[in-house]
């Protein structure tokens, strides 16, 4: 790997993982885009795609109202998709997913300990807040972004740094890579399906999920 | 669009940046309405400068698309000199309210339908142009709705609830979901055709057996635990297998 | 019995309530209990927005509550309850026997309150109500969403 690819995976996914939540919200964090870019940037976009539409379609299960916890998928994703990036065919896609999801999960948790700090941080300079002081807030506000900025390059860091373990040392032999492959492309569309029952139990959702499966399956079968 | 809420409208971006568990996103709000108070008369020096930023930065939350509209209104009605309670009542009845339009439309419609179309996209066209669709469709709505809750709450002020015209916004999420669901329908047989084109027989029954797995324990055996956890249990254990699977 | 949740929460109705919560139980009702909100057309009209037509949003004050809420409990409706605030709470699980588990949704930030839960904030005052209730024969658990743990009230006291 050379050193201008990493600087420019780092600086993606920490702009995907500011994305989700500080910074936008134009959903580059989604893992379909984050995960598609990185694989560009390592020129492999089919690589990254597919571990991105992976974790896309479990992406398809959520519900981010309110204050609900949810996993980070966007890092996740470069971490992934810098895995999957230049392994034949479909091998590395499990390998990747598995640990896209993981570091989803890990991304949840660095979510959780970012509010915490914001929160600890307000909390000390309230009494300034109470006063209307705008640049108390100003700095208050900015200085959270920053520090999510920072959560999300270290965890992106810390994704692709074992991303690139697991290429130098690969874990798994030819049957636990297609094993593995089989059960997170399994995984995936099982969540995707469960997300979709989920949309469809709006009025007229249940039609329209049955009109879009009789028509997605008769494209593949007829192509 | 003024100066002052061009600048109100790009500081909503950063909106969620401070949130925390005590007051949400009340310091986003106080950050981002803080140039359209800066247009009181007398400016930083009226009183109400302050006291709205400090009422700004209260508990507040709500849809992060939608914050603009309490942005709009509330300074409006600091513009207007309404009552300390008016603005307090006016604060506290936008949070639910936003918060489940926001959620319903964007949450589970917009995004889902833009996101299964970015991966029917990314299938059959090729990886960048459903990376690209995906961005282009999502945003147009997200971006338009940022534009008009803003001007809608600084028009309104504290009379937005008229102009929300209910029924639109009751109405216009069920049909959005219920397209999404067609959406998600249509991109699951789809997508399952891409991922497993170049894996041998054998893998793509394991693939099924796993999807079957998957929907009969989410769905039947444990839907308290939630989708993804399930999902992620199931790839968790396959990883185990395929770490000490020897060959 | 279709009294499906009686739930405190300060935002009353939002994504968790409307999106959560109404998609897991099947909700067709929700009845908003609130003095100040049941006065307020304004109000009604907000909240309203929030929810979606195939759900029927009422209002009603705590003195009248009860009365509803007996109905409500014995027809073939599947219904929400919602407070703002473990006094009503309080006032109407004296009202109103019917109400035998209580769910905290969201309580937040205020003056004198602590936090208990990263979405439960209460003063000392607050939980020496939960206290009473529990002391009462009430089931009372903390639980944001119906994924997540139902965590008992003695963890919050």
């Amino acid at each position: 790997m050379i050193s201008g690819e990493l600087g420019w995976l780092l600086l993606w996914g920490t702009l995907v993982g500011l994305d989700l939540v500080s910074l936008g919200q134009i959903m580059i964090a989604r893992p379909l885009v984050a995960g598609t870019i990185a694989g560009v940037i390592l020129g492999d976009p089919v690589a990254g795609a597919s571990v991105g539409v992976v974790l896309e379609l479990f992406a398809l299960d959520l519900l981010p109202v309110g204050a609900a916890r949810y996993p980070d998928y966007g890092p996740a994703a470069v971490a992934a998709a810098t895995v999957a990036a230049g392994s034949p065919g479909m091998l590395g896609l499990g390998l990747a997913a598995a640990l896209g999801l993981a570091m989803a999960y890990l991304g949840q948790w660095s979510i959780h300990w970012l509010r915490r700090r914001n929160g600890n941080d307000i909390r000390r300079h309230w009494a300034a807040v109470e006063k209307g002081d705008a640049s108390t807030i100003a700095r208050l506000h900015l200085k959270a972004v920053v520090r999510d900025g920072f959560r999300s390059a270290v965890l992106t860091a810390v994704g692709v740094a074992v991303a690139l373990l697991l290429r130098r040392y690969p874990p798994v032999a030819l049957g636990g890579a297609l094993l593995l492959s089989a059960a997170a492309i399994g995984a995936a569309l099982g969540v995707g399906s469960l997300g979709a029952l989920r949309l469809a139990s709006s009025p007229h959702g249940r039609w329209s999920l049955a009109a879009g499966l009789i028509a997605g399956g008769a494209w593949v079968i007829l192509r | 669009m003024k100066l002052d809420q061009f600048r109100a409208w790009l500081r909503l971006f950063t909106v969620q940046g401070s949130w925390n568990y005590d007051r949400m996103v009340g310091l986003g709000l106080a950050f981002s309405m803080e140039p359209l108070l800066r247009t009181l008369s007398g400016g930083k020096e009226n009183p109400r400068y302050r006291e709205g930023l400090a009422r700004a930065a209260q508990f507040f939350n709500a849809h992060p698309y939608f914050v603009g509209l309490a942005a709009g209104s509330l300074a409006r009605a600091e513009h207007l000199g309404s009552s300390r309670e008016e603005v307090d009542r006016l604060r506290t009845a936008l949070v639910g309210p936003l918060g489940s339009v926001g959620d319903r439309l964007f949450w589970i419609g917009w995004l889902p339908l833009c996101s299964a179309l970015g991966i029917v996209g990314a299938a059959l066209v090729s990886p960048v142009a459903g990376a690209v669709l995906f961005l282009a469709l999502y945003n147009v709505l997200h971006l338009s709705i940022r534009y008009w809750t803003l001007a809608v709450g600084w028009r309104m002020g504290p009379g937005v609830a008229a102009a929300l015209g209910s029924s639109v916004f009751r109405r216009v999420p069920g049909i959005v979901a219920a397209a999404a669901a067609g959406a998600a329908g249509f991109v699951l047989p789809v997508a399952a055709a891409w991922l497993t084109g170049d894996l041998p027989q054998g893998s793509r029954f394991g693939t099924a057996l796993v999807l079957a797995v998957c929907v009969i324990v989410g769905r039947w055996l444990l839907p308290s635990a939630g989708a993804t956890r399930v999902g992620m249990a199931i790839v968790a254990a396959a990883a185990v297998v395929g770490l000490l699977w020897r060959w | 019995m279709s009294l499906e949740l009686v739930r405190v929460d300060d935002r009353y109705i939002h994504g968790q309530v409307v999106v959560g919560w109404g998609r897991a139980l099947g909700a067709d009702t929700i009845l908003l209990v609130d003095d100040a909100v049941s006065r307020s057309p304004w109000e009604q009209e907000l909240y309203r927005i929030g929810v979606p037509p195939e759900i029927q949003l009422e209002f009603t004050s705590v003195a009248e509550a009860s009365q509803r809420l007996a109905y409500l409990a014995n027809s073939s409706k599947r219904a929400i309850v919602l407070l703002g605030d473990v006094h009503t709470l309080e006032r109407l699980c004296c009202s109103a026997p019917v109400i035998r588990r209580v769910n905290i949704g969201g309580l937040h930030q205020a003056p004198g309150r602590k936090e208990r839960l990263p979405y439960v904030f209460l003063s000392d005052e607050e939980a020496l109500v939960l206290r009473r209730l529990r002391d009462s024969g009430i089931e009372v658990v903390a639980q944001d969403l119906p994924t997540a743990r139902a965590v008992p009230v003695d963890e919050l006291l």
